[in-house]
């Protein structure tokens, strides 16, 4: 079977420790090195070996906006896969299991028969290079053939995955000897003809270092949590080439206390949490404001309350993150949705934050942080000015200089220590232009105002609602952050029935541009991953405008297309019963 | 611009107490900045919250006044940001023994080099009274009526256990000791703690100056390089309280010393107008 312009759906599951990370990941850049759209959909849990570990890669040429179910080919490692994925496994889908580990049931052989081929790949790895670790290269080998890969194309990108030679060399053979053994069993379902690709694998993590980098970056402290560390450990990775510091600190108080303490002495500085690292940061956001130092803080959303379920997605923590801080100061809060977002928002908050003098918090959630997806590469080279600072030529010997100049922007130029005449004090508490201390009344009321004033200003410069689809649409779909990777998909899927707005910056909220963008929908249904509506209050009591449905999701796992489409099928053929419900009821995914 | 005494202060007079053990530290602080010849826009000083650290707008050089228990934090990102900066940071004993006493530990562990001036009066004065770590055992005060119960934090021996660089006690009415001990703190590479006992004559009757002079006397005949014997010397248990330094060690290099990135330039002079991601960029190609 081949298609022109073909797509393909590959899952691999196993147990932690196989590789099943690393494999999802190369599959994906195998896809793409053809020139095609990827995305790569990881569900692990939280402990270092056994559990039951899942990468999916969903493939395509034009889009391949998030993880899809029905599989064309999947991977197995252990029997239980196939009752947790048996939804997802067609008639058409040709299974691998690797028999070295479990035998086959017979109850399982007579349901799968004829798409089951049994394979020993950790047999097949250690006859090839000594030791079973190279069982997932293996199984990439054999997925290649079941797809339709070029095998050529997926031995560079194995080429490229590993430093040493001998640790490649192994693979490659690996590789073959799994493609080989494949192409004696298994019709390719596809034939991939491979396009020019110009396009980089990221995740969201590794978009927001590299957005960050570009934005000049120098100085990041964090705390280890799950979803953000990948942050960490890609900045850490990456740090001698800028150079940059990157710090891991003894807590979150302590990582954003450094991050101001870095950015105060004039180094482009950011910290990031889940959270509840977050939420021990939150005074000292506070502290940012009222002191109007520039800082950049991810707050990658997991599965909570408390420690919650680690490895877990969640958009719970936007309520918490809107009205995050003791007191009034200005802030931003940025909601990115795809991967090439995450890489552009990053870049800009750390720009907007030098020259607001603000705190910025880009809020995310595991699954797009830990989910590849592919992006056009961006341009090698970033150009990088200072922002709202004072230059040397504006300081003079009679000490004229004031930190916190009550300006119409409500900016004041800000010196860094070391500047001759620049003295100034940073302060937490409310402060005159200097910096000093005060209680009066009038100063503190100025204050504020000055504060208050750049949130309108910065508003013009932060990412507007975006429509997706036709804006003649019957049902319009509102999404904030990652959710747009799905809606985008099913917007596809229903063609020009029903269309979605992404919104990318939820504080300052964009009243007017979201008012007019849905001035002429019919039907507004929010969508998103909690249980109490966060999105959909907010929007409400920024624009007064509400939803007239809203679909929820909050066990833990993304939304799918599929479902949305399903839901939304539903609901017109509800509605032609003129049969008006609620569809919270209908989408209850918890106990699936 | 070099610091004098006279230039070293703003226009806000202190708002101490009268008789306040602060004025003494202040007076001895501002003289080992004079006598270290530094300029006013090379030291940024990073203050806590409390009585002590109030001093944030009695001093004219770059400042931070951060939130209590957090300004060890704010340094270590600062110096790390541009370490020709001589940082110093002025706390308190509720400040940096009770709220911020976790990021003490890892500055010291780290030997960032930075000069820690701990205001240590027993007592959570600028709140009007409390007990704080450092309170001896059985301190009555408004919320330990019937007595304070924990044992009390021996922040030498603490900063000695964790193999601090320079390790030193003061005291506000030693002028002369103080003066000489800040300027070692702020000359030495690393992280110095410094101690200064100071009495609270509002909050603290119970030890005013007179208990003070008879109770502390100058460290003598001792070797800081003996950590051992500093340890001893440190003791809860010793019967007066004897200021000087205690530990010094000049042979490990400074957290920031250890930075590749750091060697040849500050964080802030690497700065880039242009910034090519060409060889990040590629990976993920």
């Amino acid at each position: 079977m081949s298609q022109d312009k073909p797509s393909f759906n590959w899952k691999i599951t196993g147990q932690a420790g196989h590789g099943v990370m690393l494999a999802s990941m190369l599959m994906a850049k195998m896809a793409k090195r053809h020139g095609m759209q990827a995305f790569n959909y990881l569900e692990y849990p939280s402990l270092i070996k056994g559990g039951h570990q899942t990468g999916q890669v969903c493939a395509d040429f034009t889009c391949a906006s998030c993880q899809r179910k029905k599989l064309d080919v999947i991977v197995i490692y252990t029997q239980e896969s196939f009752a947790v994925h048996k939804q997802e496994i067609t008639d058409d889908t040709i299974i691998i299991y690797n028999s070295d580990f479990e035998e086959l049931s017979e109850e399982i052989k007579n349901i799968y028969q004829g798409r089951i081929q049994q394979m020993p790949l950790a047999s097949w790895a250690k006859e090839i290079t000594g030791t079973t670790l190279a069982a997932n290269t293996v199984s990439l080998g054999v997925s290649a053939l079941a797809i339709g890969l070029d095998p050529d194309i997926c031995k560079q990108v194995i080429g490229d995955a590993f430093d040493s030679q001998e640790i490649i060399d192994k693979n490659l053979a690996a590789f073959d000897r799994g493609y080989l053994e494949a192409s004696k069993v298994i019709d390719s379902k596809f034939s991939i003809t491979p396009q020019e690709d110009k396009n980089i694998l990221l995740n969201g993590n590794e978009a927001l270092g590299l957005g960050a980098l570009s934005g000049g970056l120098q100085f990041y402290s964090a705390y280890p949590m799950t979803p953000s560390t990948g942050l960490l450990h890609f900045l850490n990775e990456h740090k001698h080439k800028l150079p940059i510091v990157v710090k891991q600190v003894e807590d979150e108080i302590g990582a954003i206390h450094e991050a101001i303490g870095a950015s105060v002495a004039g180094a482009r500085a950011m910290t990031g949490s889940s959270g509840g690292g977050f939420a021990l940061m939150v005074e000292a956001l506070a502290f940012a404001g009222g002191a109007e130092i520039p800082l950049v803080i991810l707050e990658g959303q997991r599965t909570g309350p408390a420690t919650g379920a680690p490895t877990w997605t969640a958009q719970s923590d936007l309520s918490f993150v809107l009205t995050a801080g003791h007191g009034i100061f200005p802030k931003v809060v940025l909601t990115p949705g795809t991967v090439e977002e995450h890489f552009q928002l990053a870049q800009k908050a750390m720009y907007l934050a030098e020259k607001y003098q603000l705190p910025i918090v880009i809020l995310s959630d595991k699954y797009i942080l830990e989910s590849h997806q592919t992006m056009p590469a961006p341009d090698m080279v970033f150009i990088n000015e200072r922002q709202s600072m004072v230059d040397k030529s504006e300081l003079s010997a009679d000490e004229s200089y004031l930190r916190y100049l009550d300006t119409e922007s409500g900016i004041s130029k800000r010196s860094i220590p070391g500047q001759e005449f620049g003295l100034q004090l940073t302060n937490s508490y409310e402060h005159d232009q200097w910096g000093f201390a005060t209680e009066d009344a009038q100063t503190i009321e100025k204050s504020v105002n000055k504060r208050a004033r750049k949130m309108s200003l910065i508003l013009q410069e932060l990412p507007q609602p975006k429509l997706i689809g036709s804006d003649q649409a019957e049902i319009t779909l509102v999404g904030w952050g990652s959710t747009i990777n799905v809606l985008r998909e099913t917007v596809k899927a229903l063609d020009k029935k029903v269309n979605a707005i992404h919104l990318a910056c939820m504080h300052p909220f964009p009243v007017e541009s979201f008012k007019q963008l849905t001035s002429t929908s019919q039907k507004l249904i929010m969508v998103e991953g909690n249980v109490d509506g966060q999105g959909e209050a907010w929007i409400k009591q920024q624009t007064g405008i509400g939803m007239d449905d809203r679909i929820r999701r909050f066990d833990g796992r993304p939304f799918y297309a599929e479902d949305l489409v399903e839901s939304l099928t539903n609901l017109e053929k509800n509605s032609a019963n003129s049969e008006k419900k609620n569809l919270m009821g209908r989408l209850s995914f918890t106990g699936k | 611009m070099k610091i004098t005494k006279k230039t070293i202060k703003s226009s806000i007079t202190p708002t101490w107490c009268p008789g306040c053990g602060n004025f003494g530290i202040l007076r001895a602080f501002h003289s080992a900045l004079e006598e270290l010849e530094l300029n006013h826009e090379e030291v940024l000083i990073i203050y806590g919250v409390g009585c002590g650290p109030n001093e944030a707008d009695f001093n004219r050089t770059y400042g931070i006044h951060s939130l209590h228990g957090r300004e060890l934090p704010n340094a270590i990102g600062a110096k790390l940001a541009n370490h020709d900066l001589k940082v110093i940071v002025v706390g308190g004993d509720g400040d940096l023994y009770g709220e911020g006493a976790n990021h003490l530990m890892f500055s010291a562990r780290g030997n960032h080099d930075i000069t820690t001036l701990v205001h240590n009066n027993w007592r959570y004065s600028l709140t009007t009274g409390q007990a704080s770590p450092t309170s001896p055992q059985n301190t009555v005060t408004k919320t330990t009526p019937e007595g304070s119960i924990e044992t009390p934090l021996n922040p030498l021996q603490l900063a000695l256990s964790l193999q601090t660089t320079f390790v030193a006690q003061g005291y506000s009415g030693n002028y002369q000791q103080l003066k000489e001990i800040i300027k070692a703190g702020i000359m030495h590479r690393g992280f110095s703690l410094i101690d200064i006992i100071q009495p609270c004559i509002t909050f603290n009757k119970d030890h005013d100056f007179d208990w003070y002079k008879q109770n502390i006397i100058e460290l003598k005949d001792h070797d800081p390089k003996d950590w051992q014997k500093a340890y001893e010397l440190s003791s809860s248990e010793r019967e007066k309280i004897a200021t000087g330094v205690y530990f010094q060690n000049e042979d490990i290099p400074a957290y920031h010393e250890q930075l590749v990135q750091l060697k040849e330039k500050t964080l802030i002079n690497q700065w880039q107008h242009e910034i090519d991601l060409s060889n990040v960029i590629q990976e993920y190609a």
